[in-house]
């Protein structure tokens, strides 16, 4: 058993605490449980029961007068591997710069109340494998194959410093994906995602049915050309533009730096009236650790609101710098990295997916993009490829599967000109990371630049 | 240690195993940056643990947990069974039976040949480095962010199997860059040396030393300014000669995972994606020009992955991917190896530490260079073409065809020379395509071997190292968009 209990996650932290002789030190204590199954068309291909620990180490010492600090981490609560990350880290400090004056580490905080779900944490891979042979199954009635993964996690973390600040959370993620698509290397896909906390709240019927259908409806892919198209973008094509903007744009260094295109603009409605973009740990639908990388509580934030840029989310270091509240955003410290979002929530609208295409006379409808990158920060211009079923809509109505584009489009352009949002919430992800909270949005003049074969 | 590992192979075959390896993975790192004056990080990660596989019935289970050298005993039993459990729970969902190349138990060391053991230079000294190589790049008032960065990296693994293998390996590897970000005339542009989010290498502070890190600074903050000022790539079909790093780049992307066997079996489709390859085009397929042969090479000097054996314990290898512009052969593990066709595996299979099952990976996978010097090629290419190099941005789809990379720079042929500067030039273009407009690849001498860090692959994704051999080569009617 990998997670420690509240009381003896932060007894530990504080007797760590105690035990070294910095002036300053924050000890955090990382514990996570987690139990996955892969499968592909002939049943499981990998799987894992497996734990680990992280415990890191900030120190701050007195070097000709100023302190200065540095982090060191071990993967283990053994005592002596732990005394030896603690030393590694003293001994990185001594040649460390100075740390700001007015920056010292922060003090007693209140945190929110954070849970994992014991159904989460006790599901089995005899209860996985058996969702597996139900995708498997469906897949096969269509004449198609599957593939995917389930996977129960659990986590605790425990931060602890020498000025008193005591922070503790939890947090439980259970996911069931599927990919159900045509055998013989043909490239027609369809995937869908059900996220939740607890492992009783996932709707994995639903998501078996919905990606089977999908997959269904993209055989047989017709050629487009490329050029500009009004699309309906699906959540889990959401979450790549929502993810690309949380790491390039809302952070309060690529604000100062002028690496932001939000840059001096806080303010200005730059978006549609219905765009509100949030960032909240604490959502109802899909909570996370309430605090940042240095014990701060993470505020739900604001970061668009009726459309206007209402200013970057910060952390200890660069609310001081900037004048601005600590809004908890920031990654353990020292960082090269400034803060980030990383529970980004878009508001829902008021139409359902099916309005949002019956709006659209000539256009795409977009179930996720694949593989997508920043091409250039300024204008936020990412590139990537449609994925999982793309489909042309004409006349209001999702009519004939097309082959996979690629885009090279502004996401700030983008945001400008979202015509409908969704009125429904997903837990969205995108590849390589990170998940979000949105809707399915209405974009027009989306640009695409070429396309496959497939 | 050793002993330990086979404790958890016995342990598993007690408890009904058919098959069982297990791996003891010792991993520290040191990881130092600095960033606009400031030594911004400065970590030295450790981890220590037990990864366990089983099959059982045809059906793998995998456990994992940490420990140390002193409790290690007592974790590995319950590592064991927990991975046993896992086979044996999820047999009935699996339809057939995973069967495993043959292998011999193979029993050695292997440590990464190194000069000069950078976990003994004093961090003194690296701070050192660091400082001054960032503090060069400030050489014009357009630089808005100096960074340097040197990470070290040594990993000591230990493996045992059902099959008698004992191995014990030490990988030591190191990487470092200094990188000049510029913001003017509202652009931002980046000059990295010696590459895109470091040159990683097997090896010694030898390499750090010849990276030649604080000497280049001063240019890469000129280029980033020059970048901000420099009118975008101009679009249309053009000739690229392609610069070492970026062909690296575009190795890995359209060669190296197109050729890995679990995506050609579909087995990676829910995630990274699948391949355009599939097994019976292996002997025949047409991949490139007469000029492009491609080496898989887990022997590669200074490679990233450079090592004994793979992490399925078969012994590291050479062989062709791609012979004289035909298809030759794929990346396999043990599970994939006879649907590729072949008898062993090709010993392309890892797992990120101790944590993660192993999958199917990119080895080493390089170019191997032609006869051209790079003066005489330029010399040969029309006046118009682009010189283009330096890592920015990469995407390609889910079956590895249709690309598209922006760099960091491109210049202008002009009589034989690179001229006219341009910022962010962007190709795109299909695989098979590509390489059959490859006419010329410049010589060994210009030949340098560049590290992947961190490529991503696998769900729950894994992370792993390997390195791409290319010398500059030129590229016909390729197409640059904005």
């Amino acid at each position: 058993m990998s997670i420690l209990s509240n009381d003896h996650a932060v007894e530990l932290c504080q007797s760590l605490v105690q035990q070294s002789p910095a002036d300053q030190t924050e000890v955090t204590l990382d514990c996570v449980e987690d139990r996955f199954v892969r499968y592909a068309c002939d049943g499981p291909t990998q799987n894992a029961d497996r734990e680990k620990y992280a415990v890191a180490f900030r120190v701050r010492i007195p070097v000709d007068g100023q302190l200065r600090e540095a982090r060191a981490t071990c993967g283990t609560i053994d005592p002596d591997d732990m005394r030896a990350a603690m030393d590694r880290a003293l001994v990185l400090a001594e040649h460390a710069d100075p740390v700001d004056s007015d920056r010292p580490m922060g003090g007693p905080v209140t945190i929110p109340g954070s849970a994992m779900e014991r159904p989460t944490q006790d599901h089995t891979f005899r209860e996985k494998g058996a969702w597996i042979v139900e995708a498997q199954a469906a897949a096969h009635r269509a004449g198609l194959l599957s593939a995917g993964l389930v996977q129960t996690t659990v986590l605790s973390k425990t931060l602890v410093n020498s000025a008193g600040r005591v922070a503790h959370g939890a947090q439980a993620r259970a996911s069931f994906s599927m990919t159900a698509y045509e055998g013989g290397g043909s490239g027609v896909t369809a995937s869908s995602e059900t996220v939740h906390a607890s492992v009783d709240r996932l709707d994995v019927p639903s998501a078996i049915r919905q990606t089977v259908e999908r997959a269904a409806k993209a055989r047989h892919p017709e050629p487009i050309d490329p050029g500009e198209y009004t699309v309906v973008l699906m959540p889990q094509a959401v979450s790549a533009l929502l993810l690309g903007m949380s790491y390039a744009g809302f952070g309060a260094q690529e604000y100062h730096e002028s690496r932001s295109p939000l840059c001096g603009r806080v303010g200005e409605r730059l978006f549609p009236d219905g765009l509100c973009l949030m960032d909240d740990v604490r959502h109802e639908l899909y909570p996370g650790i309430p605090f940042d990388g240095e014990g701060s509580p993470t505020l739900r934030t604001d970061l668009l609101r009726h459309g206007a840029f209402t200013g970057p989310v910060t952390d200890a270091h660069w609310a001081a710098r900037l004048g601005l509240t600590n809004t908890g955003h920031g990654h353990s410290q020292p960082s090269p990295r400034g803060p980030e979002p990383r529970h980004l929530v878009l508001a829902p609208g008021h139409q359902s997916t099916e309005q949002l295409i019956a709006g659209v006379e000539n256009g795409l409808l977009v179930s996720q993009f694949h593989y997508t990158n920043l091409m250039e920060p300024r204008e936020m211009v990412f590139t990537g490829m449609t994925r999982g079923g793309t489909f042309r809509i004409e006349g209001g109505r999702v009519t004939r599967p097309v082959h996979n584009l690629r885009f090279t489009q502004s996401w700030v352009q983008a945001l400008t000109r979202v015509r409908g949002i969704g009125n429904q919430l997903h837990v969205a992800g995108a590849l390589f990371g990170g998940e979000v909270l949105c809707p399915s949005l209405r974009i027009d003049g989306f640009r695409f630049t070429s396309t496959t074969a497939f | 240690m050793q002993q330990l590992a086979q404790l958890a192979v016995e342990e598993a075959l007690r408890a009904g195993a058919d098959y069982a390896d297990a791996r003891i993975v010792r991993l520290s790192q040191e990881q130092l940056g600095v960033r606009n004056g400031k030594l911004s990080m400065a970590d030295a990660p450790e981890e220590f643990g037990l990864g366990v596989r089983v099959m059982k019935q045809g059906c793998w289970g995998f456990a994992a947990a940490p420990g140390l050298p002193s409790d290690l005993a007592d974790v590995v039993p319950g590592v064991a069974r927990r991975a046993y459990k896992a086979a044996r729970d999820l047999g009935p969902a699996r339809r057939t039976p995973i069967q495993l190349a043959a292998e011999a138990g193979h029993v050695g060391e292997y440590h990464t040949p190194i000069q000069i053991d950078p976990f003994r230079v004093s961090l003194r000294d690296k701070v050192d480095l660091l400082r001054r190589a960032e503090a060069a790049v400030h050489v014009r008032s357009e630089v808005v962010a100096g960074e340097s960065m040197l990470g070290l990296r040594r990993e000591e693994q230990w493996q045992a199997s059902s099959e008698g293998a004992s191995l014990h390996q030490v990988l030591v590897r190191v990487g470092a860059h200094v990188t000049a970000t510029a913001s003017a005339h509202g652009h931002v542009e980046t000059r990295s040396h010696p590459a895109y989010g470091g040159q990683y290498l097997s090896g010694g502070w030898e390499h750090i030393e010849a990276m030649q890190l604080v000497e280049t600074a001063p240019r890469m903050g000129e280029e980033a300014a020059a970048l901000c000022s420099a009118p975008p790539c101009p679009t249309g079909e053009f000739t690229m000669i392609l610069g070492g790093s970026q062909l690296a780049l575009q190795i890995h992307e359209s060669v190296g995972h197109p050729t890995e066997a679990d995506r050609i079996f579909d087995h990676e489709i829910d995630f990274a994606g699948s391949s355009f390859v599939r097994p019976e085009m292996v002997g025949t397929h047409r991949y490139g020009s007469d000029q492009v042969t491609l080496e898989a090479n887990s022997q590669l000097a200074h490679g990233l992955d450079t090592r004994g054996w793979d992490d399925e314990g078969v012994p590291s290898q050479r062989w062709p991917i791609v012979d004289k512009g035909i298809l030759k052969g794929l990346l396999t593990d043990r599970e994939w190896a006879s649907g590729a066709g072949d008898e062993r595996s090709r010993g392309s299979s890892r797992a990120e530490g101790w944590y993660n099952p192993p999958i199917v990976r990119i080895t080493n996978l390089s170019l191997l260079p032609g006869g051209w010097d790079l003066q005489a090629l330029l010399a040969d290419t029309e006046d118009g073409a682009l010189l283009v190099d330096g890592i920015r941005t990469w995407s390609i789809d889910q079956r590895r065809l249709n690309f598209q990379f922006t760099c960091q720079a491109a210049w202008e042929v002009q009589d034989g020379k690179p001229g006219r500067l341009y910022r962010q030039p962007t190709y795109q273009g299909s695989t098979p395509a590509f390489w059959a407009g490859c006419d010329a690849v410049c010589s060994p001498e210009h030949f340098q071997v560049f590290g992947v860090p961190n490529c991503g692959k696998g769900n729950p994704y894994q992370i792993a190292e390997m390195s791409h051999g290319a010398a500059p080569a030129r590229f016909r009617g390729v197409s640059f968009i904005h």
